[in-house]
């Protein structure tokens, strides 16, 4: 059979990493074969995180979101357990509104899921960011990152072949119904077996002894190679492209991660190993030509584990309550065109830009319907600032919390066609200043009535 | 049209007060209002009233204007509540002074009132927003001091101001602060506490950014026809201007003027014949000390841009060229936001009449008073003239009553 091909890839993860010394230092051990692990900051999570791999696929591929007739996201960890994620994953990403929107969910074999569904035109997004108990192994290796690829005709790589093989077991790892954290039976040697196993079962029906690299599923540094035997190839190979030793357990993305790391390092044959419950998915990916990705998995700064904790929001609440000046949800679903993608509005009479489009233009003064308006990806700062502990709004301080001070900058953004510009606020991912250059990301705003407000901010070019 | 006056305007002490509530703070301003009017003012000869609240905290959120002219027995006369934020006390008295002017009243009160230190500091964090933007400014993070401080980033960025030009602004108005007993802050700083306090919103540190106060001030407003029963020393409105902008800092065409207060000046000079040139003393919107330098510009007291060198040369002491906010200003007397309009004109009354105490500006004749709402949504400027006694051979100079220091209760 001939799969659909794979156009582009991008990946992502956030830019801070917690040691393992750091671990250690705090509870004694490190998590097995890690050396780092990426902490997401405080307004991201898997939706975010998703996000922002997805545009770098679609970037990397100069692919236009309009031509995807199919989103699957795949997560472990969405941000609701009810509700409509993938409506606004696609507002976000500005697909169609009659896309087919699939969510891939349950298990850490959730993400080859995905890739193995994707029809002849889409994007498969995969972004995960499991916890843990902050005293257990399982907590101790949590990372987070996120991939995506865009799928369609002619693509330099594709999936072509694959096998699953599932049993009615709890496998290595598992989550209460309502729990947060994932959890394991700690059987030392039925956890080999319920990872090894499936695979191995799996990869029979799959040629896997030639691949040179290996994206596999890892909860920890070590489990994926106890899987080389069971498929036939060398540690080394799995090494090639392994995520886990410096992003950490990435749940359902890790095995997809390191697929598009592989790819990106020119692999042409590549396995991509997604292991969860009591199943394994085999994939075989080859790859011809260049295949265009961009991935952002850099380091960035490291942080001690107390802040670790404070990021993850072990330490606070999330939620913020109501009161003056409160933004009713209809009032904030109107305005999403412009908080997922930053639509502008021309007054049909002058010509002007206007920022929300809506009231009278900022030119000729008219009460005008606007015509939808495209901004240039890039923006420059006009005006900032820095808001320290106990200055943010209530619905920001849970956010303070966790993350500490945060900058608000005034941005101006001119139109992609340049004719005109508008200004527009927001807050930074980092340190911003004025006259800097800046580009929108998908951030989580904040929490309230038990909805999550997500809306763009702007990070230095 | 009538000629509008002021015969009288009193506050009550600015500060934190756990045991007083709004009726009582109004109650104190309006009898302090009263009593200085030099032939006394009895409450039957109000015509109408006008309250400017936000209403921080709830409370009376709704006909908050009725709720206190009840309660000082000012009986079935109109009262309206004025709401434009921090403008709302200069909007209050504007509204006065339009509704002599309009010969709809002969006297007229205007009071403003504001309870801010008893909310929790969670749910005050709801409301100190409130006159942002609320659905792209305020959710990008913001309260005022973030707006400010955005404003103070441009300002640096285009005139080259320093931390320390801000700084003096809060020198300055701390240590005429300090010679005002209504005052909520009555101390003197440095130079380098200013500049070396906390950040809030960087550039802005914890001395660049006024107090929440709990205060309340009434202006007593009365038409040419009937001044002369209440006093002999006419102290005229003589010009008035007010103007609205965009309510958000990121629709504005600049960042480093308010627009509204440029117009609100404008309108007040025109109506006056006057010009900045001719200002004695001015009680000016610091909220931010940013604000204090925006407003210098906006005021033609200095061009744009030389505002950090202008506040630096002394000018705007109490001694200086051109005394601004000798009442220790929204930094250092406070900010309940419904009174600090009706309380910038309580202050120019004062000056004016040579009761200001240690703090009297000499000579005094004419003040101006500018009262901004949230960022810039509006401004309100008003110029106040002592006349000339009518009477010749009189002195020109203000002729002191009791100074106000000690003999003004609250």
């Amino acid at each position: 059979m001939t799969r659909p091909t794979i156009r582009a890839v991008g990946g992502y993860a956030p830019a801070r990493r917690l040691s393992a010394d750091a671990i250690a230092e705090a509870w004694g051990s490190s998590p097995s074969g890690i050396e780092s692990t990426a902490i997401p900051a405080a307004d991201e999570d898997a939706l975010t995180m998703g996000v922002a791999a997805a545009k770098r696929a679609l970037d990397a591929g100069d692919v236009a979101p309009d031509e995807l007739d199919w989103l699957g996201f795949a997560t472990t960890t969405p941000p609701m357990a009810e509700g409509d994620l993938l409506a606004r994953l696609a507002s976000m990403l500005d697909l169609r509104e009659d896309a087919t929107l699939r969510l891939y969910t349950g298990d850490a074999r959730a993400g080859t899921a995905a890739l193995l569904d994707a029809p002849e035109s889409g994007l498969a997004v995969v972004a995960d960011c499991p916890r843990g108990e902050p005293d257990d192994d399982r907590g101790h290796a949590a990372g987070a990152g996120a991939a995506a690829f865009v799928i369609g005709a002619d693509g330099p790589a594709s999936v072509v072949d694959h096998a699953t093989h599932a049993e009615p077991a709890p496998g290595v790892r598992f989550r209460e119904a309502g729990s947060d954290r994932i959890d394991g039976l700690g059987v030392t040697g039925y956890d080999r077996s319920a990872f090894t196993g499936p695979v191995a079962a799996a990869s029979e029906a799959v040629t896997t002894a030639d691949a040179d690299a290996v994206a596999i599923t890892a909860p920890d540094g070590k489990r994926p190679y106890r899987a080389a035997g069971a498929l036939g190839v060398e540690s080394d190979a799995i090494r090639a492209c392994a995520v886990v030793h410096d992003l950490g357990d990435l749940g359902a993305a890790g095995a997809p991660l390191a697929l598009a790391r592989a790819l990106a390092a020119g692999h042409e044959a590549v396995l991509c190993v997604g292991v969860g419950g009591g199943g394994a998915d085999v994939l075989r990916v080859e790859a011809s030509g260049d295949l265009p990705t961009s991935l952002a998995l850099d380091a960035g700064d490291e942080v001690d584990y107390a802040h670790a904790l404070r990021l993850r929001g072990e330490l606070s609440d999330d939620a913020a309550g109501t009161g003056a000046a409160y933004v009713t949800m209809p009032t904030w679903n109107r305005s999403l065109p412009q908080r997922h993608r930053l639509v502008a509005g021309r007054c049909p009479d002058c010509g002007a830009l206007a920022f929300p489009p809506e009231g009278a233009c900022p030119d000729c003064r008219e009460l005008v319907e606007y015509e939808e308006t495209r901004l240039a990806e890039i923006g420059t700062v006009e005006a900032a600032t820095r808001i320290g502990q106990g200055g943010a709004p209530p619905e920001f301080a849970p956010q303070q919390k966790r993350g500490g001070a945060f900058g608000v900058v005034v941005v101006r953004f001119a139109a992609a066609d340049g004719d005109g510009a508008v200004s527009l606020p927001g807050q930074t991912v980092g340190e911003v200043d004025v006259d800097d250059e800046v580009r929108g990301v998908l951030r989580r705003l904040y929490t309230q009535e038990g909805v999550t407000r997500y809306g763009t901010k702007f990070e230095r070019v | 049209m009538p000629e509008a006056y002021v015969v009288g305007a009193g506050q009550s002490d600015f500060g934190s007060f756990p045991d007083e509530t709004y009726r009582s703070l109004f109650a104190t301003a309006f009898e302090a209002a009263r009593d200085s009017v030099p032939a006394g003012l009895d409450r039957s000869a109000i015509d109408e009233a006008y309250v400017g609240t936000l209403g921080v905290g709830g409370r009376q959120l709704g006909l908050p204007g009725p709720a206190v002219a009840d309660h000082v027995g000012l009986d079935g006369i109109p009262v309206t509540r004025v709401e434009n934020a921090c403008a709302a006390g200069g909007s209050a008295v504007r509204q006065a002074v339009n509704a002599i002017r309009a010969g709809s009243a002969d006297v007229v009160l205007a009071g403003g009132v504001e309870v801010m230190t008893d909310v929790s500091n969670d749910a005050v964090r709801f409301w100190l927003g409130v006159s942002g933007e609320t659905e792209w400014e305020r959710l990008s993070g913001t309260t005022f001091s973030g707006v400010y401080a955005q404003m103070a980033s441009a300002h640096m960025a285009e005139y080259d101001t320093t931390t320390e030009h801000l700084s003096h602004v809060a020198v300055k108005n701390h240590a005429n602060g300090a010679k005002n007993p209504h005052a909520h802050l009555r101390f003197e700083c440095s130079l380098e506490q200013a500049t070396n306090a906390p950040t809030v919103a960087d550039p802005l540190t914890l001395f660049h950014c006024c107090p929440t106060t709990d205060g309340a001030a009434c202006v007593l407003v009365v038409s040419e026809d009937v001044v002369e029963e209440f006093t002999d020393e006419r102290i005229r409105v003589a010009g008035v201007g007010a103007a609205a902008d965009s309510v958000g800092l990121f629709q504005r065409d600049t960042y480093t003027a308010v627009p509204a207060s440029q117009q609100a000046a404008e309108t007040a000079y025109a109506e006056a014949g006057m010009g900045p040139e001719d200002v004695d003393f001015a009680e000016v919107h610091d909220c931010f000390a940013i604000a204090e330098l925006l407003a210098y510009e906006d005021l033609g007291f200095c061009e744009p841009g030389e505002a950090g060198p202008y506040v630096e040369s002394g000018a705007t002491k109490l001694d200086g060229e051109l005394p601004v906010n000798p009442s220790g200003g929204l930094k250092s007397k406070g900010h309940p936001i419904g009174a600090t309009g009706t309380g910038q004109l309580s202050e120019a009354f004062h000056q004016l009449s040579g009761t200001a105490g240690e703090r009297q500006v000499e000579g005094a004749r004419i003040g101006l008073t500018h009262n901004v709402g949230g960022s810039g949504g509006a401004a309100v400027v008003h110029l106040l003239e002592r006349e000339e006694p009518r009477s010749s051979g009189d002195a020109s100079g203000p002729r002191p009553r009791a100074s106000e220091d000690g003999g003004e209760a609250r």
